[in-house]
């Protein structure tokens, strides 16, 4: 490993809250590149211990290996978290087309979600990510850290690919998920 | 932006006209892509008659899909109907079958997430306070110097072992003392206020006469390195 890719690995342990690349570029007086290229590094290097570095957009954290959960959870006491099917299926929504509208979701699902959403909220999976500029302004939502966390996933970029649809006759196998979840709009 | 929970409604296991459709289609295991939606109207019909406890506007949304799937039917039976001119584009069969999809692609990604969830492999992160810093000053040398301070008095004889009258102090009896004293040199140390020998019982009532002469504003208080001597100065125009 690198110097710098030791002393963002350092920094990172003891961080609490993500931590944008720019302030690892900030506290580590290098360039963006080069701490870009550090974290790759200790992205790589994670991936032999018990922790993972994970990301969304520009913050960074260090996460314990969703292999190890039960170990960390035993340790922690932590309650296993559970979701019905129709929080589930609004879930779905935002996180693979964040930022979504409660007016998306529900067009999608065809039902009211105010309930799902009260539930997700409360859960601290989605959060509010601004509005967006058309008429009525309607709120945008988003997943959050929580999100990530729960389902053990290092970014967005890993989330689940849905190559069949379920039980659909002979015709099954279809390249739904052509292309990965759009970025978050930059607000 | 989170409000009462509202009432959930999900009855017949059923939450949306969307959920029942694919259901249907499910059941029937048929393609989504190349089943005529119009030969699904009587399924349909029959399971939302059995919808009849449903709010009424619950009820307007499976209804609104159900005309539709009636209005596909009645076409493949009467091919030679010609659709209505101002008929709008979101009755057309492939705008249901595109929002059947998108639904069915959905409720895919919502049960790959359950799997995630009940499998249980979930990451955790770091929690707990901001790390506690030393106080400034606190270097090993001072410490090092209020431990001599300590073996110095532990030196002494006991105060156990003195035969002295019991002593009585009181915190005004102390106060006014100080205040005297403080009127009479601006400056003065903790050190000198405790005399030579202090009794356990008398640095008490000293330093809290000390604190309440400071919280009236008479004396201000002043100790410049961690374990170090306390300067008691005399406030201005007090």
């Amino acid at each position: 490993m690198t110097p710098l890719a030791r002393a963002i690995q350092a920094v990172l342990f003891v961080a609490e809250k993500p931590v944008s690349r720019g302030e690892l570029v900030k506290i580590t007086g290098s360039t963006p590149r080069a701490v870009e290229a550090a974290l790759g590094e200790l992205g790589a290097v994670a991936e032999d211990t018990g922790l993972r570095l994970a990301h969304e957009g520009d913050d960074w954290q260090l996460i314990t290996a969703p292999e190890y959960a039960s170990y960390v959870a035993a340790y922690l006491g932590a309650d296993r978290l559970r979701l019905s099917s129709a929080a589930l299926e609004t879930l779905a929504v935002v996180a693979y087309k964040q930022p979504a509208t409660r007016a998306e979701v529900e067009a999608i699902r065809g039902v009211n979600c105010d309930q799902t959403f009260y539930t997700l909220m409360q859960r601290r999976l989605i959060e509010e990510r601004g509005r967006r500029e058309a008429p009525g302004r309607p709120i945008l939502y988003g997943t959050t850290w929580e999100f990530l966390e729960c389902f053990g996933l290092t970014s967005l970029d890993e989330l689940p690919r849905v190559l069949t649809l379920p039980e659909t006759g002979e015709a099954g196998l279809r390249p739904v998920e052509a292309a990965g979840p759009t970025r978050p709009e930059q607000l | 932006m989170i409000g009462p929970e509202p009432p959930r409604v999900s009855i017949e296991g059923f939450e949306g006209p969307l959920e029942l459709l694919l259901e249907l289609v499910e059941e029937r295991k048929l393609d989504i892509l190349t089943v005529r939606l119009g030969d699904l109207a009587d399924g349909y019909l029959a399971r939302v008659r059995a919808l009849a406890e449903l709010p009424a506007e619950e009820v307007a949304a499976f209804l609104a899909v159900a005309s539709r799937l009636v209005l596909l039917k009645a076409r493949s039976l009467l091919p030679s109907l010609e659709p209505v001119a101002e008929e709008d584009e979101g009755a057309s069969e492939e705008e249901l079958r595109a929002r059947l999809l998108e639904y069915a692609t959905v409720r895919g990604r919502a049960s790959l997430l359950g799997d995630r969830l009940r499998a249980g492999e979930r990451a955790f992160h770091r929690e707990g306070g901001t790390v506690e810093l030393p106080p400034r000053g606190g270097d090993t040398s001072a410490l090092a110097a209020a431990w001599a301070k300590v073996l110095a008095l532990a030196a002494r004889p006991k105060e156990e072992d003195l035969v002295a009258p019991a002593e009585r102090y009181s915190v005004e009896q102390r106060t006014e003392e100080i205040e005297a004293l403080v009127a009479e040199h601006e400056t003065l140390s903790f050190a000198t206020l405790l005399g030579e020998r202090p009794t356990l019982g008398y640095a008490i009532v000293t330093f809290i006469a000390l604190l309440d002469l400071y919280r009236r504003i008479v004396i201000d208080i002043d100790q410049d390195e961690l374990f170090g001597e306390i300067t008691i100065r005399r406030k201005a125009g007090s």
